[in-house]
């Protein structure tokens, strides 16, 4: 546990909000407005925070933890990403499972607390995430087993470092699918336009917002929060898979990070002004098509590597 | 160029999936027409002190599959109003799997063949990856352009496949192949507009209900 | 071996207090005792076997068939006895309240009395070395499991569920008998010992016996398309006979698998392929078949399916890895099997005695009947919790120990150069688990939360101590294995260095490649749960100086909202299914103003069903030789005479020539 780990979580637990403002900038540029402000979520967060809450009294205690859990998982499973191109908090052999499946069990309990209102919006929000995240995982992990392949470790912090960076000049064009489908998914999970438009205000067409409708006060907080640090964390994975960092020293590769994760988050804003989102059944064709180009990667290096 | 050959031959690949995963039917034209110049620039590539005949494939291959049949086949489908493919008979993410399980094949199945030195590594793996996909585009189709589309792909794969004997045989194999296409443009076509006469719309399972 | 058999005889002990003793209470305090303490007494002997201890095998020389009869305990058979006694005691514990309340209508006495028989068969298949003792108690097992099964045999589903569980078990014993009467012909005997000296002499490097013993123990196992019998049997039987069913009756059928690797050493490299493959299938193919049903303890079967799959798909690595030389990938993927294997009994049996907790409290398994029973069976309901989050597979609780174990296995099956596609299994893997996540959020929004659909749900109370007890000690299993899996992780390995035949320098090797990620994990783990209940806490001090009310859910301005507003699980499910389209097996009907979904299961309803259909219909077209006349059947006689006479008298013409 190096100062530089500890230094990159805290860091990317700071600069999380801003992702979603610089998204949302980006794309009231494009469309000729001004838009707000890149700090609007934090006077959010900070507003939420000191309001009350309203609670259904159907709901159980489901509902009070899964907020926390959200965060918590999310917090957790930054831990294991090598933030500073070194090496994560923790690490080990197999963790980028730890990874996927720590962010699935914040996902499982939000899913729960949103059954747990007994409202018909948020269990068709809750139905269409799991629809989403069923066909997202494969991708991210067909993701994870390319770059463990071309650079040989079998854990986060060995897979996105030297060894990743040794191997982009052979593997360009197999990385680079990887990249791109990796980019996909983090539209996916971060709930961004084609697959979920985070502005609209019509129930029906939500995923991830009106899952979590009955939230108020803190726990909406938590919530919105949870939903930023997630994306900056798979925009962190994005910029780890296309620029190494390893061979930086702590000091360049922190704010080579920061640099990489305002890029990521200007082609969000970029990819919602351009496209528009996609109807529900053609979801799984959208996801579909990122695990197949991750495949391609895989097995292009997978050939590369050996006859 | 090693480097420039390898991303040219990954990019065939993945125009053969933008044409098996899209819905629309100008957009698979499109697929198969950027397809039909990447197969053109590939002669330059592979090999680059090639001379006049390489450059003559290369101009001809463009010039053919990338303008002339693509023009073509638009304007058949402006002649007919086709706009969207029907749901086809294997699903549209399942065709994505089906695609990438014939490219894991076929590059399993070419490290096996005792073939001689080639020009690329990746040449044959993608040639048989490209007629695989063509085929299948082929069957699993019911609309007779994206079908002809299919044919398309799987003519550029015996195409790809033919690049690897031009260094030896000069004139023969490019004749051969710019025939073929030319063969293949005239039936097609002749079809495609006969059906679209006869039975007043571009849908070939409506062939089937002749047998009774 | 003494104290595993004083353990089977106080098991049969008990299920004869059970049977004998006059006075219900005596009766069942017997039964639950002298079970109870039988299991414990015959789980000694393995735990001690898999602390590295040696257990002395018993030889039984006298008059009987099949040559000698051997039992013995090595790691594997210690491993598996170890769930047949957890799972075998939690089983009989539960099944006492449970079935008090069935007196008056049918026969508790003899439903103990078969579970505790059941039981020591179960502990026999694991120790018997030889294939006559092994043959007579997996026969005795299926045949019991089948009176258990229809226990309520007055329903017309059930007998019909009991029927297609005996024709399945019996085709697999079939296959079975015909691989031990093979194999023992080439070997001159049948004990384990002697098959095992023979295995360098079987042609095509086993392929026969891999194939038969595929089919049988597949059919035990419920792995797809050999499942079929599976849904129907534990949704009909009565839930803690589901437990032991799930939980350790089909983990007979990988038990057997891993014993014929063990003994014959690496598979062929298509069996490898083959059994990675129709793992792939079965997990796959499970969940999302379970995804469609509405029937809860059905659900839950298909689910067993699913881990049947994931427990195969580190069985097919393990094999390839064994078969190309790689010990490392052998030992992780035999490993990983074992591992889900004593994970999902646990997890598995846990969900069924909540299922069955469920069913005595409202009298429904209908999903859709079910909800809000979150407030009035917390206690149900938080094991029920623990174990869905372990069947996900999600941290820190023991399903994400063994799936990381399988993950490890096929991402280094990678550097093994001809096997290097497995590595698409871990897509696989993940798709599984996706799946599974949607289907029990389903499973626990439908049932356990938002509000109750009907008034059987409503009148839901939380059961006795007696059904909870077990529940809570199998969630207390899951928690600890998942804390700190070392603690099952270091005898799986030993388990998996056995079936993969390597030494200890192998095993060593696989301690070291994950005993510090376990470490690690273990750190994470605390570390989670730590997290969650340290925000927790500080989010109630946080709050405490911000108004609460309490309002009805909103309802996006919707006036008269009801109960039957929520969103059911058949919807819940809907987006998931239409998306694999018809491999889903989901028929649905549409009605004017009614609209039904109804799930198939494709192998049953279309492969098996229409192919006995049409056997019945050619056995039928072929009575009419049975006349009745007696003077016909002179005929065939003398027809058959007269053909014997001929074919004698052709022969003697060739050979007198």
């Amino acid at each position: 546990m190096t100062w530089s780990a500890v230094a990159a979580v805290v860091m990317l637990f700071v600069i999380a909000p801003l992702v979603p403002g610089i998204a949302a900038k980006t794309k009231a540029r494009l469309a000729g407005r001004r838009g707000a402000p890149v700090l609007q979520l934090y006077w959010d967060l900070s507003r939420l925070w000191r309001k009350g809450a309203v609670y259904s009294r159907t709901t159980t205690w489901v509902f009070r933890v899964a907020p926390v859990a959200l965060v918590a998982t999310a917090g957790a499973a930054t831990c294991l990403v090598p933030l500073d191109g070194a090496r994560a908090i923790l690490s080990f052999s197999g963790d980028f499972v730890a990874f996927a499946y720590l962010l699935a069990l914040g996902r499982f309990l939000l899913v729960l607390a949103a059954l747990d209102t007994g409202s018909s919006f948020e269990g068709m929000g809750a139905s269409r995430e799991v629809t989403v995240a069923a066909f997202a995982e494969p991708a991210l992990f067909l993701a994870f087993v390319a770059v463990v392949v071309a650079s040989g470790e079998t854990s986060l912090s060995g897979a996105l470092g030297a060894a990743l960076a040794g191997a982009w000049p052979t593997a360009a064009p197999a990385l680079a699918m990887v990249a791109v489908s990796l980019f996909l998914v983090l539209l996916a999970e971060g709930s961004r336009v084609p697959v979920d438009d985070p502005a609209t205000h019509l129930e029906l067409t939500m995923i991830h917002e009106v899952m979590v409708l009955d939230h108020s006060g803190q726990d909406l907080a938590l919530v919105l929060y949870g939903s930023a640090l997630k994306l900056s964390l798979f925009a962190a994975l994005l910029v780890g898979v296309v620029a190494p960092r390893a061979a930086l020293p702590p000091l360049v590769a922190l704010p080579a990070l920061v640099a990489g994760i305002v890029v990521a988050a200007v082609a969000i804003g970029i990819v919602e002004s351009v496209t528009a989102r996609l109807r529900l059944g053609r979801v799984p064709q959208f996801l579909t098509a990122a695990s197949a180009l991750a495949a391609l990667g895989v097995i292009l290096l997978l050939a590369g590597s050996g006859t | 160029m090693t480097r420039v050959a390898e991303l040219l031959l990954l990019l065939v690949i993945l125009t053969s999936f933008l044409a098996l995963g899209t819905a629309r039917v100008s957009a698979c034209i499109r697929a198969v027409a950027l397809q039909g110049l990447l197969l053109g620039l590939l002669p330059l590539a592979l090999y680059p002190a090639g001379g006049a005949h390489i450059w003559g494939l290369a101009v001809g291959t463009v010039l053919v599959k990338a303008v002339v049949l693509p023009r073509f086949l638009n304007w058949a489908i402006r002649e007919a109003a086709v706009r969207r493919e029907v749901e086809p008979r294997v699903g549209y993410p399942m065709s994505l799997l089906v695609g990438v399980a014939a490219v894991a094949a076929a590059f399993a199945i070419s490290s096996r063949l005792p073939l001689p030195e080639q020009a690329h590594e990746m040449l044959v793996p993608a040639a048989l990856a490209t007629v695989m996909l063509g085929l299948f585009m082929l069957t699993t189709r019911s609309k007779a352009v994206v079908q002809v589309v299919g044919y398309l792909i799987l003519e550029n794969g015996v195409y790809l496949f033919g690049l690897t004997h031009v260094e030896r045989v000069p004139f023969l194999v490019e004749v051969g192949v710019l025939l073929d296409v030319f063969v293949a443009v005239f039936i097609m076509g002749i079809v495609v507009f006969h059906i679209n006469r006869e039975f007043d719309s571009l849908d070939s399972s409506h062939l089937s209900a002749l047998s009774d | 071996m003494t104290l595993f058999f004083l353990g089977v005889v106080l098991l049969l002990l008990g299920g004869a207090a059970a049977a004998l003793l006059p006075r219900r209470r005596a009766a069942d305090a017997g039964f639950a005792a002298l079970a109870g303490g039988g299991c414990a007494a015959a789980a000694a002997p393995a735990l001690w076997a898999l602390a590295g201890g040696t257990v002395a095998d018993l030889r039984i020389t006298a008059a009987v068939p099949g040559g000698d009869w051997v039992f013995g305990i090595d790691p594997l058979s210690a491993f598996f006895l170890v769930i047949v006694c957890a799972v075998g005691a939690a089983s009989v514990l539960y099944g006492v309240p449970y079935l008090a309340t069935e007196r008056a209508h049918r026969s508790v006495r003899v439903a103990h009395l078969l579970t505790a028989i059941e039981i020591a068969a179960l502990a026999l298949v694991v120790v018997a070395r030889s294939a006559m003792p092994f043959l007579i108690a997996w026969e005795v097992m299926a045949v019991l499991a089948y009176f258990l099964v229809v226990f309520e045999s007055e329903r017309v589903a059930v007998r019909r569920a009991g029927l297609i569980y005996l024709i399945g078990t019996h085709t697999g014993t079939l296959a079975l008998i015909a691989l031990f009467a093979y194999w023992g012909q080439l070997a001159g005997g049948l004990s384990f010992a002697a098959l095992a000296a023979a295995a360098p002499m079987l042609p095509a490097s086993g392929a026969l016996v891999f194939t038969l013993g595929l089919a049988g123990f597949g059919f035990k196992a419920g792995l797809v398309p050999l499942h079929f019998w599976l849904p129907g049997a534990h949704g009909a039987a009565p839930s803690h006979v589901s437990a032991l069913m799930s939980g350790v009756v089909i983990k007979m059928g990988i038990y057997g698998l891993l014993r014929l690797v063990t003994l014959v050493g690496p598979p062929p490299v298509w069996w490898g392929w083959l059994v990675l493959a129709v793992g792939l299938a079965s997990g796959v193919l499970g969940v999302l078949w379970a995804l469609a049903q509405h029937d809860l303890k059905r659900l839950l079967a298909y689910h067993s399916v699913e881990n049947i799959g994931i427990i195969l798909l580190g069985l097919g690595v393990g094999a390839l890895g064994a078969r190309y030389d790689a010990p490392v990938v052998a030992v992780l993927g035999y490993a990983g099997a074992a591992l889900h294997t004593l994970n999902h009994a646990l997890f598995k049996s846990l969900l069924f005695l909540g299922a069955g907790a469920v069913l005595h409290a409202t009298g429904t398994r209908e999903i859709d009947r079910l909800g809000g029973l979150a407030r009035r069976m917390p206690f149900t309901w938080t094991a029920f919790l623990v174990g869905s989050v372990a069947i996900v597979g999600l941290p820190p609780l023991n399903g994400f120990v063994s799936e990381w174990v399988v993950y490890q296995a096929l991402i280094r099956s990678a550097d093994v150069s001809p096997a290097r596609a497995a590595v698409f299994g871990v897509a696989g893997l993940a798709l599984i688990g996706a799946l599974a996540l949607a289907c029990f959020a389903k499973v626990c929004g439908a049932v356990f939360l938002g509000q109750p659909r009907t008034s059987a749900a409503e009148g839901g109370r939380e059961v006795g101590y007696g059904m909870l007890g077990p529940m809570f000690v199998l969630a207390a299993a899951c928690v600890v294995i998942g804390l700190v899996p070392l603690v099952a992780v270091a005898p799986a390995l030993r388990v998996g260095a056995l079936v993969g035949g390597v030494g200890t320098a192998a095993v060593n090797d696989g301690l070291a490649a994950v005993a510090p990620a376990l470490r690690r994990i273990t750190v994470l783990a605390f570390a989670l749960v730590g997290s969650v209940a340290g925000g927790a806490w500080l989010m109630r001090l946080a709050s405490r100086r911000r108004t609460q009310t309490s309002s009805e859910t909103w309802g996006c301005g919707y006036e008269r909202p009801s109960v039957r507003m929520q969103y059911t699980a058949a919807s819940f499910a809907a987006p998931l299914l239409a998306a694999y389209g018809p491999s889903a097996g989901v028929q649905v009907t549409r009605e004017h103003g009614a609209f039904h979904t109804h799930p198939l299961d494709l192998v049953l309803d279309k492969l098996v069903l229409p192919l006995w259909t049409r056997l019945r219909n050619w056995a039928i077209s072929v009575r009419p030789i049975q006349q009745g006349r007696l003077w016909v059947y002179l005929l065939y006689l003398l027809g058959a005479l007269v053909a014997l006479l001929l074919y004698l008298a052709l022969q003697l013409e060739r050979v007198s020539w």
